[in-house]
């Protein structure tokens, strides 16, 4: 197992980067220099709605972007190196050995025509260098760690319930003991009950294993379970940043207040869900200034006309002219 | 899939429409195929204006197999026929048959799909088992014992709504083998379209199964039936050409095929007479390509199956 | 998983018996006495009781169902075809069994090239779609697709045997070739050469059709990028997750082309006067000699079933979904 104690530094280092989309000679850009660390086994939930970049973010990560993506600023260190994220063939040492993924829908994310005990044991060989038969082996006892008994190995994905899948997905992206993992929504097709379970499973089993999580979801309260922090996306940005307590108890962005006060709360027998007025934003012709401002219920004359920068507020970090400490009065120094 | 509409208002429609053709004719392969169709149609539509009236070997001017010259553009046959005037009258030949046996292999594919899919129960198995037959027995098989066999019982005298008998049978054979795809895409279609609402609603509204089967659920197989018909054709012509070339055409009524079967008797390939059997068989190559091409775009304008990255 | 082969069997049973009731009908139907028909016709010179006793052995005064389909049934199936037309009184089942070999040869090689030279050029360009390779290949293939195989072997002898004189576009042995010898190898692979290019190219187009619109597909899914992630190389990945994957369609869809198959080798057969089926085909066409007509079709529905049958149990050893 990699020792992380000995790495002073963060794990993984998220420097201004933006991701654009080519689209039958459009440009969007998805995510706009986002910044942010992560330390060795700390676990973070990047949360915000629908189109918002969670996954565009999450996949320049692991170096997984789709061929019409273009990064067109920043990088990422992972361990202090700088890491090849556009270039294929330069990231596949790094992948499954050090970052591996967990996709949301594991009947799509699982080979149909292999047996799971194979689809597990195949990084252990290609990566670990292990035989056929340590590599099942291997395989086996991951089954067992994520609570599947070791002979349904040699079932299909397509013969194992959804909840199941995600298990094996899970054991999967154990399989060659990265730093870190990147759950891409990976309960997001289950039932609440089955939800929990392998929500429980993950934090449990990385928190052993010391291994970094970045969970994505659009469900704040699935952050609150398993996370130490929590990163709230908007519009390709991050708006705020913060461990989990400090951001329930005192959200600063508007935007984060209004989505905690949209999670339902049986205990204080508030029935009626509040969805949060307003469309999301357009990325080709992204709002000026702060891009909540058509949505905000706080927004000033300065919100349409100057993008506020994220800046360090407490122990997070907020973007919003709400929330502005003075020595950071001029404006995105690194825009 | 399509758009589950109900009943367009005109302009609906005719926005529907104009979005269709921008797509479609986006598709580079769509415009070079509907190129050489119209100029193929247009070919095949006045072949007496173009070229004069069919040659025979009484009337043939030429030399014996001569190689295209000014006065044949491209060249004679073993009796000094103009090839040229054999092609154009063969395109109007060989487009009919190809185009009517289409027509048959839709409509019996679109009857038996849709009242499968429609009824369900027996009716769907027994009708789909016959379909299975045909899915799996090849148009191509089929002809080659049905049409000598029904020729022989019919006689081979006289002519049938102006064909040859042969030609008249073999478009009917092609037409009543060929069905089978269609009546499955055309199943599963209706299928998926019985559960939808507007055909509840006219079935509450006290429409018979029959106009609920051509009034709303018909216009919403046009899609299909479209993209399916354009590949029916190419493989109707390539029956056809099979068929022709095996001698089962007839020599008073040439197609291309019938072209290719004379020349291959007449021993064009050894005496290196590539005009001959070359013409035909190009036009046979253009014309199929060009369905091919134009049922490809259509399928990927009805059916956007694949994602947005290129 | 016996449940699926019980099913793939019984439709393979019914569509036989279908092929076989249409065998049987179309050759009640053709005007004149069967008994006549199975002795060789009216253009033969047979006595009337040649005729009775033909007519009583195949039980012909007996009543059409189920007696006669049932005479019918058992003489088919103990390979008794009945008797040509042209070949004065030879079995058919013999003269079909004699020209078998040569189409088995001719088609056999001709759909081993055009499976591994189309799948695996289909795949490639299925997998790096919009590449040079991808568009020079669909071009290709989808004119070869359009293309009769029949007159792709008369382009070849045009080229190959008139024009340059490189190879034999007629039959299949030079006449006059010692019997036995090397040379006589040689010569039947050199007259081989042209008809099965022919055959071949017309089917490859097909493959690599099917199998390209198959790996674009496969590309696309999501296990693709999992294997990806997993620090896979592009050649791991094809070979590993998208071959497979991508061969399921491609199974199910060569069987529904089976039928350029049968008329490629038909027709190219006629074209090179290729000593088989094909050959035998068009003799018994301009023959109108119908009992032979009747036993190619009876071997082609029973082949074409069982290449079916095959290639459905095929699908189940690749396809691990649809075995319960
Ligand atoms: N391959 C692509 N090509 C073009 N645009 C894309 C592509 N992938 C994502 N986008 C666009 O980029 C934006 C961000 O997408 P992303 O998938 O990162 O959002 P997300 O936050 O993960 O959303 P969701 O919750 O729906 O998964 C969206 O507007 C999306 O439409
Ligand atoms: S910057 Fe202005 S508009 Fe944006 S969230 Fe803050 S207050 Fe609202
Ligand atoms: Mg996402």
């Amino acid at each position: 197992m990699i020792d992380s104690s000995q790495h002073k530094g963060s794990l993984l280092e998220v420097d201004g980067l933006s991701v654009d989309y080519g689209l039958k000679g459009v440009s969007s850009r998805a995510i706009d220099r986002i910044s942010f660390e992560l330390r060795a086994g700390e676990a973070v939930g990047l949360v915000g709605e629908s189109g918002s970049g969670k996954t565009t973010t999450a996949m320049a990560i692991a170096g997984l972007l789709s061929p019409n993506a273009r990064i067109s600023s920043g990088e990422v260190r992972y361990r202090g190196n700088r890491l090849p994220i556009d270039h294929d063939a330069a990231m596949r040492p790094h992948r499954w050995s050090e970052t591996s993924v967990v996709f949301q829908g594991a009947m799509n994310a699982l080979n149909p025509v292999h047996r799971i005990v194979k689809q597990i044991a195949e990084p252990c060989m290609l990566k670990l260098g292990m035989s056929r038969g340590e590599a099942n082996a291997r395989a086996k006892e991951l089954l067992e760690l994520v609570g599947i008994p070791a002979d349904r190995g040699a079932a299909y994905p397509h013969e194992l319930s959804g909840g199941m899948r995600q298990r094996v997905m899970i054991a999967m992206a154990l399989a060659c003991r990265p730093s870190l993992i990147i759950g891409d929504e990976p309960t997001t097709a289950l039932d609440v009950i089955t939800q929990a379970q392998i929500l429980k499973l993950l934090g449990e089993l990385r928190s052993r294993l010391n291994i970094a999580l970045i969970l994505i979801t659009h469900d704040l309260s699935v952050v609150a379970e398993c996370c130490d922090r929590v990163m709230i996306m908007y519009s390709g940005r991050i708006v705020e940043d913060g461990t989990v307590a400090e951001i329930f108890a005192q959200p600063k962005h508007p935007y984060t207040r209004l989505l905690i006060e949209s999670i339902p709360n049986p205990a204080s027998g508030k029935k009626i869900i509040r969805p949060i007025p307003g469309d999301p934003p357009n990325l080709v012709n992204r709002p000026s200034g702060c891009a909540f401002h058509p949505r905000c219920p706080s927004a000033m004359g300065i919100c349409a006309t100057e993008l506020p920068s994220l800046d360090k507020f407490g122990q997070g970090r907020v973007a919003c002219h709400l929330h502005r400490s003075s020595q950071h009065d001029k404006v995105a120094a690194h825009a | 899939m399509s758009k589950s509409t109900i009943r367009y208002s005109g302009r609906t429609r005719a926005r529907a429409i104009k979005t269709f053709l921008g797509q479609f004719l986006g598709y580079g392969g769509a415009q070079l195929g509907l190129l050489c169709l119209v100029f193929f149609l247009v070919t095949a539509a006045m072949p007496n204006i173009l070229v004069g009236p069919l040659q025979t070997a009484i009337n043939a001017t030429g030399d014996f197999l001569a190689p295209p010259s000014g006065q044949h553009l491209l060249g004679t046959d073993e009796v000094g026929r103009d090839v040229l005037n054999l092609v154009v009258h063969g395109a109007r030949i060989s487009l009919t048959i190809a185009l009517l046996a289409t027509v048959i292999s839709l409509v019996v594919g679109t009857t038996v799909g849709m009242t499968a899919g429609y009824f369900g129960r027996w009716v769907d198995v027994w009708l789909m088992r016959l379909t299975d037959f045909f899915f799996v027995m090849p148009s191509f098989v089929l002809a080659l014992v049905i049409t000598p066999v029904v020729l022989e019982v019919m006689g081979r005298g006289r002519e049938i709504l102006g064909f040859r008998p042969s030609l008249f049978v073999i478009l009917v054979v092609i037409g009543m083998t060929s069905w089978a795809f269609v009546a499955r895409v055309v199943r599963s279609q209706t299928l998926s379209l019985k559960e939808r609402t507007f055909v509840d609603r006219a079935r509450v509204a006290g429409s018979s199964n029959f106009s609920i089967m051509v009034r709303h659920i018909l216009p919403n197989l046009v899609p299909q039936i479209a993209a399916n018909g354009a590949l029916v054709v190419a493989g109707a012509i390539y029956v056809e050409t099979s068929l022709s070339f095996l001698g089962l055409g007839d020599p008073l009524q040439p197609s291309w095929g019938t072209l290719l079967s004379l020349a291959q008797r007449a021993g064009a390939a050894s005496a290196g007479a590539w005009w001959y059997l070359g013409a035909p068989g190009v036009c046979v190559l253009t014309v199929s390509l060009s369905f091919v091409l134009i049922g490809n775009a259509l399928d990927d304008t009805f059916n956007p199956r694949r994602r947005v990255i290129p | 998983m016996s449940r699926r082969i019980g099913r793939i069997l019984l439709r393979a049973v019914i569509t036989l018996v279908m092929v076989a009731i249409l065998n049987f009908g179309l050759f009640r139907v053709i005007p004149g006495d069967p008994a006549s028909l199975l002795l060789g016709g009216a253009r033969t010179s047979v006595t009337d009781e040649q005729i009775e006793a033909q007519r009583q052995n195949w039980g012909l005064d007996r009543p059409l169902f189920p007696d006669q389909a049932l005479d019918y049934l058992s003489a088919t199936l103990q390979g008794d075809l009945g008797y040509s037309f042209k070949f004065r009184g030879r079995h058919v089942a013999d003269l079909i069994l004699e020209r078998l070999p040569a189409t088995i040869v001719l088609v056999g090689l001709a759909q081993f090239i055009a499976i591994l030279c189309g799948v695996m050029l289909g795949v490639y360009a299925g997998w790096r779609r919009g590449g040079a390779v991808d568009h020079a290949a669909t071009g290709v293939s989808l004119a070869l697709y359009s293309t009769p195989s029949f007159w792709l072997g008369m382009l070849l002898v045009v080229i190959f045997s008139t024009a340059l004189g490189w190879l034999p576009g007629y039959g299949a042995y030079s006449p006059g070739a010692n019997v036995g010898s090397l040379d006589l190898a040689l010569d039947y692979l050199r007259h081989l050469a042209l008809p099965v290019t022919a055959v071949a190219l017309g089917l490859i187009g097909q493959y690599v059709v099917v199998a390209r619109a198959a790996m674009s597909d496969v590309v696309t899914e999501d296990y693709m990028v999992t294997a990806r992630a997993k620090g896979l190389t592009g050649g791991q990945m094809l070979m590993r997750h998208a071959f497979r994957n991508a061969m399921l369609p491609v199974v199910t869809l060569i069987t529904l082309n089976l039928g350029y198959v049968v008329a490629g080798a038909i027709t190219v057969e006629a074209v090179f006067a290729w000593p088989g089926i094909g050959g035998l085909t068009v003799e018994a066409l301009n023959a109108r000699d119908y009992p032979v007509l009747q036993g190619i079709f009876l071997l082609l529905g029973v082949s074409i079933v069982m290449a079916n049958l095959i290639a459905d149990l095929a699908y189940g050893l690749l396809d691990p979904r649809v075995r319960q």
